[in-house]
C-alpha cells in the first residue's frame, strides 16, 4: 500500500523552544495512525505544522509523493487534506445542512462557477447523504448552534468529510462526549473509513477510543516519536508506560 | 423561518414596493429629491455592508468610489455618452480601484486594509480637488444631463426618481443573489470563523478581496447615479465624511443584514428632513434619536429584531425543557 | 529666517495643544477601545462652558474651574456611562458611530443654544512679544507651549511614575489579567475618561483665544487630533505627542510657505504616506503579519 502522507523530520521551534524535534513518519492509505503523549509533547504542533496553520522550521510534508510543506490550510483542502477541530468549530447560525453545504462548496467547479450556478453549489443532495450517514437526519434544518456537543461533534466530523478527502487529521474527536455518542461516532468513523477508502490520523487523549480505533499507535514525548506500532504492542512498551506515567 | 411568515413577509414586500411606486407620484420637487437620494445612497451603503456586514473588512473609502462613480458618470455624458455606459465603466474603474487597493492591504495585519481606504479617501479627495483638467477642480462638473430611455425624457424629477428606483431594484436582485450563492456563504464563513473557513478550502483572502472590490464596485454605480441626479458635482461630497455617513448607514441599519442598508439610508438621509419641522433643533434631534438607536441595539435596527427572534426561540426551548422536566419527575 | 524661527515655535505651539487633544484620544482608544470622532467638539465645547459661566457673572478663574468641572462631569463621566458603558461589548464600530452622532449633536448645540457666530475668547496667557535669541517670538506661543508641557509631562509622569498610573497601564495592556490581580479596571477605565476630559479642556482653554469660540472649530481640531494620533502610532501615548507637534509644525510651515489650495493637503500627504510605509505610526509597534 503506499504511503498518502510522509512526514520527514519535521521541526518547529519557537523561539528558544523546540515544540517539534525531528519527526518522521508515514501513514499508509485506508489505514486509521493514532497520534497520542502526555499533554505538551508536540501533536498539535506536529498537526499544525502538517495543516498549514504553522510552518515547520524545517523538514517535509508529503501528500501522496507531491511536496506540500508550508503550504496554507486552504491550498491543502484542495488537495485533499481535512481537518476536525479540538474546540468546536461549527458554524452556529446556519443549519446542519448548510455547514455540509458550506464545507463541500469549494470542491465544486471554480470560483466563477460558484457564483452563477446553484446557491447550495449541487449539494443538497450529497448532504443529505452525509446527514443520514452520521444520523442527524431531524437535526438537517436546525441552527448547528443549538446542536448538543456530542452532536456537534458528529457535525464537525462530517463537514471534515464533504470535500471527498484524501486525508482527514482529528484532533481529539472524543473529547467531551458521552460514552453512548462515543460508540456511535467511533462506529461512524469505522465506516466510513471503510466505505471511502478514508485515511486518517487522531490525535487522542482517550486511550480506549485510540486502541479500538486505530489500527497503528504513535506515541509522541517532548517533541520526539516514542514508539510507533499495533495497538496492543505500543501499550506493553516499557518507554511509552514510563512517558505517561513517570512525569 | 416558520410557515406563516414567509406569505407575510412576501405581501410586506410587496406592499412596500407599491407604495415606493405610487406614493412619489404626489411628492413635490424637493420630496423626490430626497428620495432619490435614498435609493442611491441605498445601492452604496449595500457596497459597504458587502464588505463590512458580510466580509467583516471596514472600508473608509466608499465615499471616494462614490466620487469615482460619479466623475466618470459626469465626464462621460457631458460628453455625450448614455448613461448605461457610464455606469459600466463606473463599475469597471471602481472594481479595479476596488482590487488594486485590497490586494496588497489584505495581505498585512487585520485593521490594515482601514488605514489604506483612509488614506485614499483623502487622496482621492485631493485628486478631484486638484487635477481641474479632468475633474473641474473646485468648479466641478455642471449641466449633467439626465438620460433618455427608450424615447423618454427623465429630466424631471418624478422619471428619474423611477431610474434610480429602478436602478435600486435591479442591483438589490444581484446582491441578493450573490449572498445566497456559494460566494455569500463563504463570506458569512470568513466573517464568522475565518480558521475554520480556512480549513475547509475557502481561500479567504481572494474572497475578502472580492467583497471589498464588489462593495466599491456598487459605490461606482451610486455615484454614477448621483450624478446625473444632482446635475452638479463637486469634490465636496465626496470626502471623508461621505464614507463616514455611508458607516453609520450600514451600522445603524444593521451590518450584515441585507435589509439593514436600506433602513440605515432611510434613517440618515429621510431622518432629518421628517425632524425638519422643529426648525433650528432638527440636526440635534437626529443626532440624539442616532446615539439612543445604537445605545438601545449596538447591532443595529435589524439587530434588534434578531436579537428578539432569538430571545423567542430560546424561551420556546426552555418551555419545552421545562416541560420535558416534569414530566420525567412525574413519570418517576 | 526669523521669520521662520517664529514659525516653528507657533506651530510647535499649535502642535502642542494638537499632542494634548491625540494624547486624550489615544488613551480612550488604548483602555477602552475607543474611537472618539467627537473629540473636536470636545475641545470646541469647553470653552463655551466657560463663556456661559461668566454671562452669569463668574469672574474669569472661577469660569475655568467650573469649565473644568463640567467638562470632567459631561465629557467624562457622562460620556462614559451614557454611551461607552452600553456600547463598549458590542465591539469597535457602533461606538464610533455613536460618537460621529455625538459630534453632530454637542455642535448643534453650542449653534443653537449659544451662538452660530464666533465669540473671543480672553487668553490665560499674556499677550505681546518678546525677543528669545534675536527672534521676535509671541508670548502666546509661549505660554501655551509651557502650559502645554506641564500638563504633558505631568500625565507621563503619573502614567509611568505612579502606582496608579501602573495600574491604568496594566488596565489598558491586559484588562483579563489585570483583574486577577486585582487591578480596579473599570475605575481606571473611568479615570482616562476623565483625563481625557481634563486634557481637552485645557486644549480648549489655550487655543480658543487664537482661534475664537465657534460651534464649527471641532471639526479642524477633531481631524488634526486624530491625524496626529495615527501619525504618531496609535497605540502610544508618546507618538500622539509627537504626531501633534509634527502636524502642528507642518500645518504652520505649510500655511506660510504653500498656498491655500494645497496647505490642506499637507498634513493629509504626510497621513497617507505614513499609513502606507510606516503603518504602526512613526513610533508605533509593528503588529503581526497575518497568514
Amino acid at each position: 500500500m503506499s504511503a498518502v502522507l510522509e512526514v520527514t523530520d519535521i521541526r518547529k521551534s519557537f523561539g528558544g523552544i523546540l515544540a517539534v524535534d525531528g519527526v518522521s513518519f508515514d501513514v499508509r492509505e485506508g489505514e486509521i495512525l493514532g497520534l497520542i503523549g502526555p499533554n505538551g509533547c508536540g501533536k498539535s504542533t506536529l498537526f499544525n505544522c502538517i495543516l498549514g496553520q504553522l510552518t515547520p522550521t524545517g523538514g517535509e510534508v508529503k501528500l501522496d509523493g507531491k511536496l506540500v510543506t508550508g503550504l496554507r490550510p486552504a491550498e491543502l483542502n484542495k488537495l485533499g487534506v481535512s481537518r476536525t477541530f479540538q474546540l468546536l468549530q461549527v458554524f452556529p447560525k446556519l443549519s446542519v445542512r448548510e455547514n455540509l453545504i458550506l464545507a463541500g462548496q469549494e470542491h465544486q467547479g471554480n470560483m466563477a462557477s460558484r457564483l452563477v450556478g446553484r446557491s447550495d453549489a449541487g449539494l443538497t443532495d450529497a448532504a443529505n447523504q452525509m446527514i443520514g450517514f452520521f444520523k442527524l437526519d431531524h437535526l438537517a434544518e436546525e441552527p448547528a448552534g443549538g446542536l448538543s456537543y456530542g452532536q456537534q461533534k458528529l457535525l464537525d466530523a462530517a463537514m471534515a468529510f464533504m470535500g471527498g478527502p484524501r486525508l482527514v487529521l482529528l484532533d481529539e474527536p472524543a473529547g467531551g462526549v458521552n460514552p453512548t455518542m462515543l460508540s456511535d461516532l467511533k462506529e461512524r468513523l469505522v465506516a466510513i473509513n471503510r466505505e471511502r477508502n478514508a485515511t486518517f490520523v487522531v490525535i487522542e487523549h482517550n486511550m480506549e477510543f485510540v486502541m479500538s480505533l486505530c489500527s497503528r499507535v504513535m506515541v509522541m514525548a517532548e517533541g520526539k516519536v516514542l514508539a510507533m506500532g499495533r495497538p496492543d504492542e505500543v501499550r506493553k512498551n516499557p518507554a511509552v508506560i514510563e512517558a505517561y506515567l513517570g512525569h | 423561518m416558520s410557515g406563516f411568515a414567509k406569505p407575510l413577509k412576501i405581501a410586506l414586500g410587496l406592499i412596500v414596493i407599491a407604495g415606493l411606486i405610487a406614493i412619489p407620484m404626489n411628492f413635490n420637487r424637493y420630496g423626490l429629491f430626497i428620495l432619490s437620494q435614498w435609493a442611491v445612497m441605498t445601492i452604496a451603503a449595500m457596497g459597504l455592508n458587502l464588505t463590512l456586514g458580510y466580509a467583516g473588512q471596514v472600508s473608509l473609502a466608499q465615499g471616494a468610489f462614490v466620487g469615482i462613480g460619479a466623475y466618470a458618470s459626469a465626464i462621460m455624458t457631458t460628453h455625450g455618452w448614455p448613461l448605461p455606459a457610464a455606469i459600466v465603466v463606473a463599475i469597471v474603474l471602481a472594481f479595479a480601484v476596488g482590487w488594486v487597493l485590497g490586494y496588497p492591504a489584505l495581505r498585512v495585519q487585520h485593521h490594515y486594509l482601514a488605514f489604506v481606504t483612509l488614506a485614499f479617501s483623502t487622496l482621492a479627495f485631493l485628486v478631484f480637488r486638484n487635477e481641474s483638467w479632468l475633474t473641474g477642480g473646485i468648479y466641478g462638473i455642471s449641466n449633467i444631463p439626465r438620460p433618455h430611455f427608450l424615447g423618454i425624457a427623465t429630466t424631471k424629477p418624478l422619471p428619474f426618481y423611477y431610474v434610480c428606483l429602478g436602478s435600486l431594484a435591479i442591483v438589490s436582485l444581484a446582491v441578493w443573489w450573490l449572498i445566497r450563492s456559494p460566494w455569500g456563504r463563504a463570506f458569512m464563513a470568513l466573517r464568522e470563523n475565518p480558521l475554520r473557513a480556512q480549513s475547509l478550502g475557502i481561500d479567504t483572502r481572494r474572497y475578502t478581496l472580492m467583497a471589498f472590490a464588489i462593495g466599491s464596485a456598487l459605490g461606482g454605480v451610486a455615484g454614477a447615479l448621483y450624478a446625473p441626479l444632482t446635475q452638479y458635482i463637486d469634490p465636496v461630497p465626496f470626502n471623508l465624511s461621505l464614507s463616514l455617513d455611508l458607516l453609520m448607514m450600514v451600522i445603524v441599519g444593521g451590518a450584515g443584514f441585507y435589509f439593514g442598508p436600506f433602513l440605515g439610508a432611510m434613517i440618515a438621509v429621510l431622518l432629518p428632513e421628517w425632524l425638519r419641522f422643529t426648525e433650528g433643533y432638527y440636526l440635534m434631534l437626529y443626532a440624539i434619536a442616532v446615539m439612543g438607536l445604537l445605545v438601545w441595539s449596538p447591532t443595529g435596527i435589524l439587530g434588534i429584531l434578531d436579537r428578539y427572534v432569538a430571545e423567542r426561540r430560546t424561551k420556546a426551548a426552555s418551555a419545552l425543557r421545562a416541560v420535558a422536566k416534569s414530566r420525567l419527575e412525574t413519570a418517576q | 529666517m526669523s521669520n521662520l524661527f517664529d514659525l516653528l515655535v507657533a506651530g510647535l505651539a499649535t502642535g502642542a495643544i494638537y499632542a494634548l487633544v491625540a494624547v486624550g484620544f489615544t488613551l480612550l482608544w488604548q483602555t477602552s477601545q475607543t474611537i472618539n470622532f467627537a473629540q473636536g467638539e470636545f475641545v470646541m465645547l469647553p470653552a463655551f462652558l466657560m463663556l456661559a459661566a461668566m454671562h452669569v457673572g463668574a469672574p474669569f478663574w472661577l469660569a475655568i474651574i467650573l469649565g473644568i468641572l463640567l467638562s470632567m462631569i459631561l465629557l467624562g463621566l457622562g460620556f462614559k456611562m451614557l454611551l461607552v458603558d452600553p456600547m463598549m461589548r458590542h465591539g469597535v464600530l457602533p461606538l464610533a458611530i455613536a460618537t460621529m452622532a455625538l459630534a453632530i449633536g454637542i455642535k448643534e448645540a453650542v449653534k443653537q443654544f449659544f451662538s452660530a457666530e464666533a465669540s473671543p475668547f480672553p487668553s490665560i496667557v499674556p499677550t505681546g512679544d518678546i525677543t528669545v535669541l534675536g527672534h521676535v517670538v509671541s508670548l502666546q506661543s509661549i505660554g501655551v507651549l509651557v502650559v502645554a508641557i506641564l500638563a504633558v509631562f505631568g500625565l507621563t509622569t503619573l502614567l509611568n511614575r505612579t502606582s496608579l498610573g501602573h495600574q491604568m497601564q496594566a488596565a489598558a495592556q491586559n484588562p483579563t489579567v489585570a483583574r486577577i490581580i486585582g487591578v480596579p479596571v473599570e475605575r481606571m477605565i473611568l479615570l482616562t475618561f476623565l483625563i481625557n476630559a481634563f486634557l481637552v479642556a485645557l486644549a480648549s482653554l489655550l487655543i480658543t483665544p487664537i482661534y475664537l469660540a465657534k460651534f464649527s472649530s471641532g471639526e479642524v481640531l477633531g481631524q488634526a487630533a486624530f491625524i496626529a494620533a495615527i501619525v504618531g502610532g496609535f497605540n502610544q501615548v508618546r507618538g500622539a505627542i509627537a504626531g501633534g507637534l509634527l502636524i502642528g509644525v507642518l500645518d504652520n510651515l505649510a500655511a506660510a510657505y504653500i498656498s491655500t489650495q494645497y496647505r490642506a493637503a499637507v498634513p493629509m500627504i504626510f497621513l497617507i504616506a505614513v499609513i502606507l510605509f510606516r503603518p504602526q505610526g512613526l513610533l508605533g509597534r509593528a503588529e503581526e503579519r497575518t497568514v
